[in-house]
């Protein structure tokens, strides 16, 4: 019984990592209809920001998460502004092309300046944790996971109770009304994909304290950015964190699956994934379109 | 011969003076003695489709220069010897872009355009596997050093020979040395990534460890590249494993090695089939790197007496001065040379350049060099060389199994996360 508790304790753990990557996707998704390709090229880009302010500076990970949100918003908000918003009524293929083509401009620039070598943030602290019984919470994976419930939160604050939320919201629901009432549409998009890539870039940061990162690293995450967004349904924070959470769990659980069944926890994941679509299509928390 | 003769009939009367002569004509014997003697012969060519670019452009180089290295020292003393004529080396190259099947055809065209008369091996198990059969096709000797998977050999075929120690053994050397531990670990619990090499190194080390007094208590498969492994690490930890194994790459064995850092798995022995012997291993891990073993093909401090080539002392300086290196080569040079020294040996025991010969004198082949001893069974492997054990201590890596080789004693038990 104590063993399940660890599992799914460890499974919403990693819940908390894939929220946190998957807030700036699924409001990129929503409010600009763009399925960021370069989400996990981002997250990278965070996950390195932080691992050189750790090994140059010595400068604590969660401490450096302010900083590569900073540096991620100027991206995102610069990437979209010059280059995306040429396309942003393009139909969903191009803005794919797109957005797969900056992914392999990032990933390529990552590997010039960083090389292929594997890197990885390796605090002191990284071994401590609370003790319950015989259940172990690693520190630096709760810290994660707080990391990520306070982002959700800043997000569904910025959303709701902010002039520019306002604006993004209006922009998602429809944007040449928003346009009629004095939105600048272009401003509200290049912040919009910028909040995006500063949560990636935060996201990034966890990342680099539990696993090793290559420029290559982030390809996974885009993939799992989008079955979490499928999961828990598009359009509302809240959606997002119940997703992210409930991926995290079946994915440590079918780690659990029985003999080599283990090694098709990717797959239960999807086959899951796929079961939800099936009974409820919105997602579990998803808006009826 | 002639001169000296000469020189000695008169050597009565201007004996101060020859005296000179002498010393100077005995320097020139010792450097050029062989030249004198032996004449030279038609050059001989070697063929080898490598992955220049591409995903494994890395390890494809990396054989290169494990080639390169040896083609440099051959040459300069003036080829293989055979009858005593000096044959010069050619070694052709073909970038197989990482892709087997044009590895296959390539070696095809290295045979039959530009004449090779032996393949050395391309890099990785799979392109070995498609040449393997150009080879035998074609009735051309190949030697590879670097595909380790026995799968390459189960056709039986006459013509293709590896020198290095097959995927089984990358782990059993573990055991061997965890055996001669007091106190002696008995459960080992085993992580395997699910790809066909991680597995034929988890499955082996499962056959072996009963015959070590050993036992699995606990085997789990992961989707290869997982990123996070804690779920595992967690159900590993009840079962109080004395040995934590894991068959799988670089990332993952990080990635383990964190989570059981902040999980608290405590275990006398950490040992991961890939990954620690790199630099990055230790970069990233920093101290949580130390106690960490692995299995290696070969380490720049092993203690081989090899009867020809050089010395493992000189075979790394020579490495890091053709180079221009500071660090000493990975093991993919080092079995690359000695896939090399393989065909040189047999070539001069053969006495010939007949590829059937040739191919003979080299199932029979039993020599000693700087990589080891080499020597290959009926199906071509070479089961004979250990595969040697590597242990991280205090951010420096330390060959310590066997221990006749070994540059260190392996530290031990492993301390719990919690005292180091």
């Amino acid at each position: 019984m104590s063993q399940f508790t660890q599992q799914v304790i460890l499974g919403l753990l990693l819940g908390g990592v894939y929220v946190a990557v998957a807030l700036g996707f699924s409001l990129v998704w929503g409010i600009l209809n763009i399925v960021n390709l370069a989400h996990g090229a981002l997250v990278i880009v965070g996950s390195y920001i932080t691992w050189d302010l750790f090994t140059r500076l010595h400068i604590d990970p969660f401490l450096s998460l302010p900083v590569d949100a900073v540096a991620l918003f100027v991206i995102g908000y610069a990437l979209q502004r010059s280059v995306i918003n040429r396309l942003i009524r393009a139909p969903l293929l191009f803005t794919f092309l797109l957005t797969f083509g900056i992914n392999l401009v990032i990933v390529s620039l990552l590997l010039l300046i960083f090389t292929g070598d594997f890197r990885s943030v390796t605090p002191s602290y990284s071994g401590s944790g609370l003790q319950l019984g015989s259940i172990t919470i690693p520190y630096i994976r709760l810290g994660g996971l707080a990391v990520a419930l306070v982002l959700a939160g800043i997000l569904w604050a910025i959303l709701n109770r902010t002039r520019i939320g306002a604006a993004i919201l209006a922009v998602g629901a429809d944007r040449d009304a928003a346009q009629l009432v004095g939105v600048d549409l272009r401003h509200i998009y290049a912040l919009t994909f910028g909040f995006g890539a500063a949560f990636a870039g935060v996201a990034g940061g966890i990342i680099s304290t539990f696993q090793s990162i290559t420029p290559t690293a982030g390809d996974p995450y885009t993939l799992q950015a989008f079955a979490v967004v499928i999961l828990g349904g598009l359009g509302r924070v809240s959606a997002t964190v119940v997703g992210g959470l409930a991926f995290g769990l079946i994915e440590v659980l079918g780690q659990s699956a029985p003999g080599l069944g283990a090694g098709y926890a990717n797959a239960i994941a999807f086959v899951v994934l796929v079961l939800v679509l099936v009974v409820r299509p919105r997602g579990l928390l998803g808006r009826l379109a | 011969m002639t001169m000296r003769y000469i020189i000695r009939m008169r050597g009565e009367r201007l004996a101060p003076v020859l005296a000179g002569l002498a010393v100077l004509l005995a320097a020139c014997g010792t450097g050029g003695n062989g030249g004198t003697t032996l004449t030279s012969g038609s050059t001989i060519v070697f063929g080898a489709a490598v992955s220049l670019t591409g995903a494994q452009s890395k390890e494809g180089g990396l054989t290169k220069q494990g080639y390169d290295l040896w083609l440099d020292w051959i040459n300069q003393r003036g080829g293989i010897v055979i009858n005593n004529v000096k044959h010069p080396v050619e070694i052709k190259y073909e970038d197989d872009q990482s892709n087997p099947n044009l590895s296959a055809t390539l070696v095809q065209k290295l045979i039959t355009d530009e004449k090779s008369q032996f393949i050395l091996g391309p890099y990785g198990s799979a392109a070995s596997a498609t040449d393997a059969i150009i080879a035998e096709k074609n009735g051309i000797p190949m030697v590879e050093a670097n595909g380790a998977a026995q799968a390459i050999f189960s056709h039986g075929y006459k013509y293709t020979f590896a020198v290095l120690s097959p995927a089984n053994k990358y782990l059993t050397g573990v055991l061997d040395m965890a055996a001669t531990l007091n106190p002696k670990p008995i459960t080992i619990a085993m992580l395997t990534a699910n790809d066909n090499f991680s597995i034929e190194v988890g499955k082996a080390v499962e056959d072996y460890a009963p015959s070590k007094g050993m036992q699995v208590v606990f085997s789990k498969q992961y989707p290869a590249a997982a990123p996070d492994v804690s779920g595992l690490i967690s159900q590993a930890k009840q079962a109080n494993p004395d040995i934590v194994m894991n068959s799988g790459h670089l990332a993952e064995a990080i990635a383990i090695n964190k989570a059981a850092k902040q999980l608290g798995l405590n275990a006398k022995i950490f040992a991961y089939s890939v990954g620690p012997s790199t630099p990055d291993f230790i970069s990233a891990l920093g101290a949580d790197a130390n106690y960490v073993v692995d299995g290696s093909q070969w380490t720049p401090q092993v203690k081989y007496t090899p009867s020809f080539y050089l010395s493992v002392g000189d075979y790394v300086k020579a490495y890091e001065q053709k180079y221009n290196s500071s660090e000493p080569p990975d093991y993919h040079v080092a079995e690359s040379t000695g896939a090399c020294l393989a065909f040189e040996k047999a070539i001069e025991n053969a006495g010939s350049l007949d590829a059937a010969k040739v191919r003979d004198a080299l199932a029979s082949l039993n020599v000693m060099t700087f990589f080891g001893q080499i020597k290959f069974d009926s199906r071509g492997i070479n089961t004979f060389k250990p595969m040697v054990v590597e242990q991280i201590q205090n951010g420096v890596h330390y060959t310590v199994f066997p221990a006749d080789v070994a540059n260190g004693k392996p530290q031990y038990p492993t301390p719990p996360w919690s005292s180091r």
